[in-house]
């Protein structure tokens, strides 16, 4: 297997099964745990795409977290029911660019892990089944629009991008889930289900070629070669929707969100140089340690819910600052001072130097989660940034590209508010 | 992974946990409280003064700025509620001083840090009056949120009603009207009697505790901890009390809380965990498996326990339309089970998901420390194996005769207000 070192030290062993399965196992000395994650390169972003050899069709938004709650249903029982005889737990989540299944086990991990590898690869769609699930879906469709996070992000997705499928929640809508058949989620299961379009990540105290050597004996043959799926992003303009959109919900005060539309061009050590330079930034700006913060928390503007983040992918980037306030709009007006002006200059080195530090003990002290080590491997894999090169691409980032990438991204004419105000419906 | 327990004083415990597993070095201290409505309060104000600054550090800025420092170490204060006691806690970690530059310096000044920010709050004799005013405003804040997150609000509005004669119905961050009543002089001078004379348990999780043992040890000397503590009442009865409040949500939530009068000390604690599992506890658990699963009620729907006052709560997020089928379910798996009506799998399945869990908390440092807290306020702490024994050895009989203690007390319902927007709330 190929070896890769990653940041911190330690060493994840890499290699491609045959059918074009990427295995990705990080050996972890004294741990108890083992985690297992398998996902496809398939989310919410992949609703318009080539059938191999065939058509382009376009499918109702939703079916890859539909698929994804859909692989948990066998003949008889239920893929939770195996992992509890085995003490083990499972789980599966799906987001924009990928579907992800994981399970985390103090023993059987071989079990586990084997019959992970079976249970995505053995869908179990019938009318009855996926007509059930419609409604359990449509629950958790109105869980999140209760929630002021969720609500407030889609808002302002909706008023930066014109076309982009980032303007939809990841499970779609209730109309859109009600409107899915079978013959839909089955087109998509053989489209995107396919080894070479998937990567494993083992995190634990295994040895990585045993790990492999069972995977590969106990992978399901799959018909059909390995293929790179063409899928079809909607041509999204470079301005925005609107840049001021307020809504109401029943919260206990307002929440303002500020967000920046980026061009998502950056590929392989370009998107990891941006996301770092662009994150030291936005700390520089926003974070605790900032002139900001202290500034707009003692006027009583912030609470700590006051954070910025930068997310670049490569197919969406964006910069979003938000908080719960009393006053959205004079922080607003705070903010767009306070951007100016680091904007023009004044991003100081020492500073810099200081928060390379804070980077780098964040970066050896999340080797300890399992599960924020997995997705990041898979994130690097999938998405083919190198991640293992984050302590030196940190320390040649200069205080002057992080001047210039706050004055190229954060365009005002570019950028858009988004508030949620309180609704007093309690009597 | 075990603690060995030293005694600094009297009332005052370390516990310390030497291992070089973790990349961290994890450090936690709790000061306990008899829950009562005015000192609450005020000690849910305390975490929110120190993160503003200490004699050392004046400002939130000058905090963070030190943390940076010291590569990204992190500090946080919080309350807890367990049964009717409330504790304080401090939390703080750093990297493992072994993998930093000049380690042993390091681990002196963070642990120096650590304690000034948990105990020289800035000002003199008393909080910095500024930021005992803000921060008070920021605690009514935080209170009135609280309805921000639907299934958040139900559980707390769910067992405020359940126990408003007793002292476990005050929230742990104590309530607006207090809050709003409080002096400074009194949270400052009931604070420092919680640090200097009441129960203090620090653990320390990490390589080279030795060396923070005695760094410690001479930071906290000269306290003496012995204050005297109550534990919990237990109450009558009575017939089943009905809630419902109105808001303009999209979901509702459902809570039935319970009566379990069975707590931490008692021999049949176990037989109660397991059936808690067994009805709501996992994805293969009774209420999953028929609330969600068979009928499609719900997607979130689960039980918990808590084991210090000995209450069992069920929660579930479903169509308002479709309570009375979601209640007539639900009671259903409570009797099954006090009837007996469990099968050998759902029995060994439960027992070995909650051993696994209990075995996984090696793997985390927060977990090994947190999971003590129940010890700690009945004054005997378990290890890990023992737990992992006393489970194993839970049967039917015993699960069967401890869920029989179960009385309804309780149902409380947050639901959409029959029209958008208007005023119906009503108990």
């Amino acid at each position: 297997m190929d070896q890769i070192r990653i940041p911190g030290g330690e060493v994840l062993y890499k290699e491609y099964l045959p059918n074009g399965l990427a295995v990705l196992v990080l050996p972890k000395k004294q741990f108890l745990r083992t985690f297992g994650i398998l996902s496809v390169r398939y989310g919410s972003f992949d609703s318009k795409f080539r059938v191999p050899g065939g058509d382009v069709v376009e499918v109702p938004p939703g079916i890859a977290h539909f698929l994804e709650h859909k692989l948990f249903e066998e003949e008889e029982g239920s893929v939770f029911d195996r992992y509890a005889a085995w003490g083990a737990s499972v789980n599966a989540y799906t987001s924009y660019m990928q579907t992800s299944y994981l399970f985390s086990t103090i023993e059987n991990w071989r079990e586990s892990l084997a019959y992970l590898v079976e249970f995505v690869n053995a869908p179990h769609l019938t009318e009855e089944n996926v007509e059930k699930e419609k409604g359990i879906i449509e629950q958790e469709l109105r869980m999140y629009a209760d929630h002021p996070d969720f609500k407030i992000l889609s808002m302002l997705m909706e008023n930066l991008y014109h076309e982009h499928p980032v303007r939809l929640d990841i499970g779609g809508t209730v109309e859109s889930v009600r409107s899915i058949t079978v013959e839909q989620l089955q087109l998509c299961y053989d489209t995107f289900y396919q080894p070479a379009n998937m990567a494993l990540v083992v995190v634990g105290d295994i040895d990585p070629e045993d790990a492999c050597e069972l995977v590969r004996s106990r992978y399901p043959e799959r018909s059909g070669p390995g293929y790179a799926v063409e899928r079809f992003d909607p041509k999204e303009p470079q301005e925005i929707v609107q840049p001021w959109a307020e809504a109401e919900l029943p919260i206990s005060r307002p929440r303002y969100m500020l967000g920046f539309k980026h061009d998502p061009l950056w590929q392989g050590e370009d998107l990891l140089r941006t996301q770092i330079t662009m994150t030291l930034g936005l700390k520089l700006l926003a974070g605790r340690s900032s002139r900001a913060y202290g500034e707009l928390y003692e006027t009583g503007l912030i609470d700590d819910s006051f954070y910025a983040s930068f997310r670049g992918l490569p197919r969406l980037a964006y910069s979003v600052f938000a908080s719960d306030t009393d006053e959205p709009e004079t922080l607003h007006e705070r903010l767009v001072q306070r951007i100016n002006q680091l904007k023009e200059g004044g991003v100081d080195a020492a500073e810099i130097e200081r928060f390379k530090k804070d980077f780098w003990g964040r970066t050896v002290g999340s080797l300890d989660s399992f599960e924020f080590t997995a997705n990041r491997i898979t994130a690097s894999h999938f998405e083919d940034v190198p991640y293992h090169r984050y302590l030196e691409v940190l320390q040649e980032v200069t205080a002057a590209d992080v001047q210039s990438a706050l004055q190229d991204l954060l365009d005002w004419d570019r950028s858009s508010v988004s508030i949620l105000k309180p609704v007093n419906s309690r009597g | 992974m075990d603690f060995t327990q030293h005694e600094l004083g009297p009332g005052v415990r370390l516990y310390l946990c030497e291992t070089d597993k973790f990349t961290t070095l994890t450090c936690k201290a709790f000061v306990q409280q008899d829950l009562k409505p005015r000192t609450a309060a005020a000690a849910a104000l305390v975490p929110l003064l120190l993160r503003r600054g200490a004699q050392r550090f004046p400002t939130t800025r000058d905090i963070a700025r030190e943390l940076e420092e010291l590569y990204a170490a992190d500090f946080s204060a919080d309350v807890l509620k367990i049964g009717e006691r409330q504790i304080l806690e401090f939390y703080f970690q750093m990297i493992d001083p072994a993998l930093l530059p000049e380690g042993e310096k390091l681990l002196r000044r963070g642990l120096e840090t650590f304690w000034e920010i948990s105990s020289r709050p800035y000002g003199s004799g008393r909080f910095h009056e500024p930021y005992f005013e803000q921060e008070k405003h920021t605690l009514i804040q935080e209170l009135e949120g609280l309805v921000n997150e639907k299934h958040s609000y139900a559980l707390v509005r769910c067992t405020a009603l359940m126990c408003s004669e007793e002292p476990f119905g005050i929230y742990k961050y104590g309530d607006v009207d207090t809050v709003r009543s409080l002096e400074n002089q009194e949270v400052y001078d009931h604070y420092q009697q919680l640090v200097n004379s009441y129960p203090l348990d620090v653990f320390v999780v990490g390589s080279g505790t030795e060396q923070a043992a005695e760094v410690l040890a001479e930071l906290i000397k000269g306290r003496d901890g012995r204050n005297a503590l109550h534990s919990p009442q237990q109450v009558e009865v009575g017939a089943p009390r009905c809630f419902e409040e109105f808001m303009d949500v999209q979901q509702a939530v459902l809570v039935m809380g319970y009566r379990t009068q069975i707590t931490y000390p008692d021999a049949n604690y176990y037989g109660l965990l397991v059936g808690n599992g067994i009805l709501g506890g996992f994805p293969h658990s009774k209420l999953f498996m028929n609330v969600r699963e068979r009928a499609s009620l719900a997607y979130s729907v689960s039980s918990s326990i808590e084991g210090s006052k000995g209450l069992l709560t069920i929660s579930a997020g479903i169509s308002a339309e479709q309570q009375e089928q979601a209640v007539e379910i639900i009671q259903e798996q409570v009797r099954s089970i006090q009837e007996g009506m469990i099968s050998r799998e759902e029995l060994e399945q439960t027992k070995s998901g909650m051993i696994s869990s209990m075995n996984s908390m090696n793997d985390s440092p927060a977990g090994l420390i947190n999971r003590n807290l129940i010890g700690i306020v009945h004054n005997q702490l378990r290890t890990i194996d023992e737990v992992v024994e006393s489970i194993s050895a839970v049967s039917l009989d015993d699960v069967v005769r401890a869920m029989q203690h179960l009385q309804h007390d309780t149902t409380y319902i947050l639901r959409p207000s029959p029209q958008k927007g208007a005023a119906n709330g009503s108990n």
